[in-house]
């Protein structure tokens, strides 16, 4: 119990085309066939589906992209194909890399054919047409908040200590994040509030599992319980009686001159809040630091294993600390970023966000890159989950809501194995 | 490993006790953890309540007698524990009152009655969860297995008709049914794909909250004549009635025994049957497990259908022995009963009578906790965070020592581990 060995190596590069791969691909073939079946030959053959591109709250836009109108049934018939395709392809080719890619392409052709079908004219939709654009806006508001946590997640595991409070710092972060915000009125002292209360949190993490030992799972799991709670207790005693501590904050956009003009593109990347283009940068440094200076070394050599980077005079359990505070901090920013694109704080109001972005750092095989392409896809179906009730199409609310929480299931079931975690992640580090 | 094995036997046995009881036993720690819980809820009611902070910035203020606002804080704090204790154990006025009228014995019991009915369906599920971290797995689905076992019993107690001594059965085993069906999930997909069942059972959770508000909004089981998220209510002949009768108006009912039947289910489980050994190596050491010849994977599995069940049960004791009828928030709301039940198995130490003892220690704090927000006006959310701060200490028995000053093994850690991502 106290010291498992970390995993030989050969395990590493090596997979073998196992009965996994035949599972995921079945399981894409089978979307494929939904897809072509339900969405496209359940359509009547004279509807129709509209998208378009101009953003509703951008009226005044420079451009003006007309509709694209098409033939739903064909359309989704041809994306219901070309899933079967990939599917298929992955079933007989058993390709070594690239898996997950087709795999998240599918996730998004089916999305997208979910979507036609919905908003299908003559159909059960009032709505009648797709604006794309608010779409992606929407969805990259999700998407970023995910980003942060995977970020926070990828931060901790790399250095082999298992974030799964990210869901409490996220909470911690829009709490505190809330109260400065109403009451400095500053975005700014904000995300400074809500990365404290997120580093404090991957401190307490950090204190109990590498000076304690504690099992860092089980910590966590506490953590995000008293978190909620501790939350959830302060919003009655606290934010209820002063409202005023909680009113609404939503985070202004700073356009970005001339790129936020550019088509579709402007307005869902250069148009956003400060938070999206800190997600960026963060992005960006993130994956430099891991993987290009001498810290990101060893950074992953304390995370695939501990004892051979101790012996050459890493200091294990002082980095772990450092990537977990960092990593609390940025899911704390995270917490911010949410509260900020709803308003103000409510407890609860997380509902296990946390744990899917950790699903998303997973799909995106603990990397920036990975992370965020994984991220994007979550993000569309948690938003298209709460919203395509709008189009009014025959399947509940509740049914609807399901469906993330199932696309995490299905993930983290068909890639897990397949995927490698850092070798040591989740080992409690005795140094002796 | 190597050093720090814990101290020998003192030179004087006059002392031996002593030592043993602050270096070994697990009570010790379990007490002191639930004093600083109680210390640091106290310093959250302080740190938030009004009343508490103008005493003291009054002081700052007008020079008043820091007594004033030594009271004011003691008044508060004093009064919130009160209440949580009057509440869920017994009301000494009240006591004194039925003693010497010879009236009102069943008020003076009510609040014992309620934290046994509060504690029948955290001991079942406890009991579930505990089984889990014993074999070294983190059932963190119960929650969900316990509202699929409540919607699987509900159903067959509302919509079958049949006599009692068929009908309760049937009821409470559709309840089991329906954990096992949701709690195999993580199991089968642990075993044979090796998805972790922490990421699992959490979106179960959030997968089956979704179909709870389905199901009761459903026609087939929502409440004829009601708009709102409320099922049918279920036939008396599938109901837990009341121990003492209807009449008498408390609440515990022959739940209880349930519950203490799976306590005693779950002993010679873990301790007489061979199963049950399988189980302890697999947690204990998983690779010891694998060459002695133990299927990982039917352990997994089993597991699962055993912690799920058992939560199911949970869930259907509570819709049986209560409301009758199942909600929108049924289980979920204030404390997930599931979220719960992990601080039990913890404090209990995943032992079947220390989750026992453990359940009606945090069955007694959130009734108590009911108490005090209606009394105080501090929010029942305090008795939650209580638990969490109390289970966090009892896992780090070191860092207890240490903050009162007692000889500690260095090498000590909760006997519980789960397994990482990729193992």
């Amino acid at each position: 119990m106290s010291i498992a060995p970390a995993p030989a190596p050969t395990q590493v590069a090596t997979f073998r085309p196992s009965g996994r791969t035949r599972i995921i691909s079945i399981i894409m073939i089978v979307i494929g066939l939904l897809t072509a079946l339900v969405f496209g030959l359940g359509s009547a053959a004279s509807a129709h589906s509209s998208l378009t591109f101009t953003p509703i709250n951008l009226a005044n836009a420079p451009w003006h992209l007309g509709r694209l109108t098409l033939l739903t049934r064909w359309t989704n018939v041809i994306l219901g194909l070309i899933t079967v395709a990939l599917g298929a392809e992955v079933f007989l080719r058993q390709p070594r890399r690239g898996v997950m890619v087709r795999f998240g392409v599918v996730a998004v052709l089916f999305l997208l054919a979910l979507l036609l079908w919905a908003s299908r004219a003559p159909g059960p939709s009032q709505v009648g047409y797709v604006n794309v654009t608010a779409v992606l806006i929407g969805s990259s508001e999700v998407a970023m908040v995910l980003i942060f946590g995977a970020l926070s997640g990828l931060m901790c595991e790399r250095s082999g200590v298992v974030n799964i409070a990210i869901e409490g710092q996220y909470i911690g972060g829009a709490f505190f994040g809330s109260v400065i915000a109403s009451t400095t009125h500053d975005f700014f002292l904000a995300a400074i509030a809500g990365m404290v209360a997120g580093a404090l949190l991957g401190l307490l993490l950090a204190f109990l599992s590498l000076r304690y030992l504690v099992d860092q799972i089980i910590v966590g799991v506490v953590i995000v319980t008293m978190i909620s709670y501790l939350s959830s207790y302060l919003n009655l005693q606290v934010l209820t009686p002063y409202p005023q501590y909680n009113t609404g904050n939503l985070a202004p956009n700073l356009p970005i001159p001339l790129l936020s003009k550019i088509p579709i593109i402007g307005p869902v990347f250069f148009n956003q809040s400060a938070f999206f283009y800190l997600m960026l940068v963060l992005v960006g440094v993130i994956s430099f630091a891991l993987f290009k200076t001498r810290y990101g070394l060893h950074v992953r050599a304390v995370g695939e294993h501990p004892h051979a980077a101790a012996t050459v005079g890493i200091n294990v359990v002082r980095v772990r600390y450092i990537n977990v505070v960092l990593g609390g901090a940025i899911a704390g920013i995270g917490g911010v970023a949410f509260m900020a694109s709803q308003g103000q704080f409510q407890p609860g109001y997380t509902s296990g966000l946390g744990y899917i972005a950790l699903a998303a750092m997973i799909f995106g095989r603990w990397r920036p890159s990975g992370a965020v392409a994984a991220s994007v896809i979550f993000g569309l179906s948690v938003y298209l989950s709460e919203n395509l009730q709008a189009y009014s199409i025959p399947i509940s609310t509740e049914i609807l809501g399901m469906f993330p929480y199932i696309i995490t299931i299905v993930v983290v079931a068909g890639l897990i194995g397949r995927v490698r975690a850092p070798g040591a992640d989740g080992i409690p580090y005795r140094h002796d | 490993m190597t050093e720090a094995t814990p101290a020998p036997a003192p030179a004087r046995t006059r002392h031996a006790a002593l030592v043993w009881m602050t270096s070994q036993s697990p009570i010790v720690v379990t007490v002191l953890a639930l004093v600083l819980g109680f210390f640091v809820g106290a310093l959250i009611i302080i740190t938030t309540t009004p009343a508490v902070l103008d005493a003291w910035r009054g002081l700052f203020h007008s020079w008043g007698a820091p007594g004033d606002a030594l009271k004011v804080t003691f008044d508060n704090v004093g009064a919130a524990y009160r209440s949580m204790f009057t509440g869920s154990v017994f009301d000494p006025a009240q006591l004194w009152h039925s003693m010497t009228t010879g009236k009102g014995f069943d008020a003076s019991l009510t609040p014992i009655s309620e934290t046994l009915t509060y504690a029948t369906p955290l001991i079942i599920i406890s009991t579930g969860v505990g089984i889990a971290f014993q074999t070294g797995l983190f059932n963190i689905g119960a929650n969900g297995q316990a509202v699929l076992g409540g919607i699987a019993g509900g159903v067959a107690g509302s919509m079958l008709h049949m006599p009692m001594i068929l009908h309760l059965p049937v009821t409470l085993i559709a309840g089991i049914a329906g954990g096992m069906v949701c709690g195999v999930i993580p199991g089968v997909l642990k075993a044979f794909t090796g998805a972790h069942e922490v990421i699992v059972t959490i979106m179960l959770n959030y997968v089956i909250y979704a179909f709870l508000l389905f199901a009761v909004l459903s026609t087939a089981f929502q409440q004829p004549g009601q708009s709102n998220d409320i099922s049918r209510t279920m036939a008396p002949s599938a109901q837990l009635p009341p121990l003492f009768g209807a009449a008498s108006g408390l609440r515990v009912s022959y739940g209880i025994f349930v519950a203490l039947a799976v306590v005693l289910f779950a002993w010679w489980f873990l301790d007489r049957s061979s199963i049950g050994f399988d189980f302890r190596v697999t947690g204990a050491n998983p690779s010891a497990a694998k060459a002695s010849g133990i299927s990982s994977r039917t352990v997994i599995v089993l597991v699962f259908l055993i912690s799920g069940g058992l939560a199911g049960l949970a869930g259907i004791v509570q819709a049986a022995s209560t409301t009758h009828y199942i909600d929108g928030g049924f289980l979920i709301g204030n404390a997930g009963i599931g979220f719960t039940a992990i601080t039990i198995a913890l404090l209990g130490r995943n032992r079947p009578m220390g989750i026992l003892l453990s359940s009606l220690l945090f069955a007694a704090l959130g009734v108590g906790g009911r108490t005090m927000q209606a009394a105080t006006g501090i929010p029942l959310d305090l008795a939650t965070v209580i638990q969490s701060i109390v289970v966090l200490f009892v896992a780090t028995p070191v860092l207890v020592k240490e903050i009162f000053h007692l000889r500690a093994a260095k090498t000590e850690v909760l006997q519980l581990a789960t397994q990482g991502w990729g193992s």
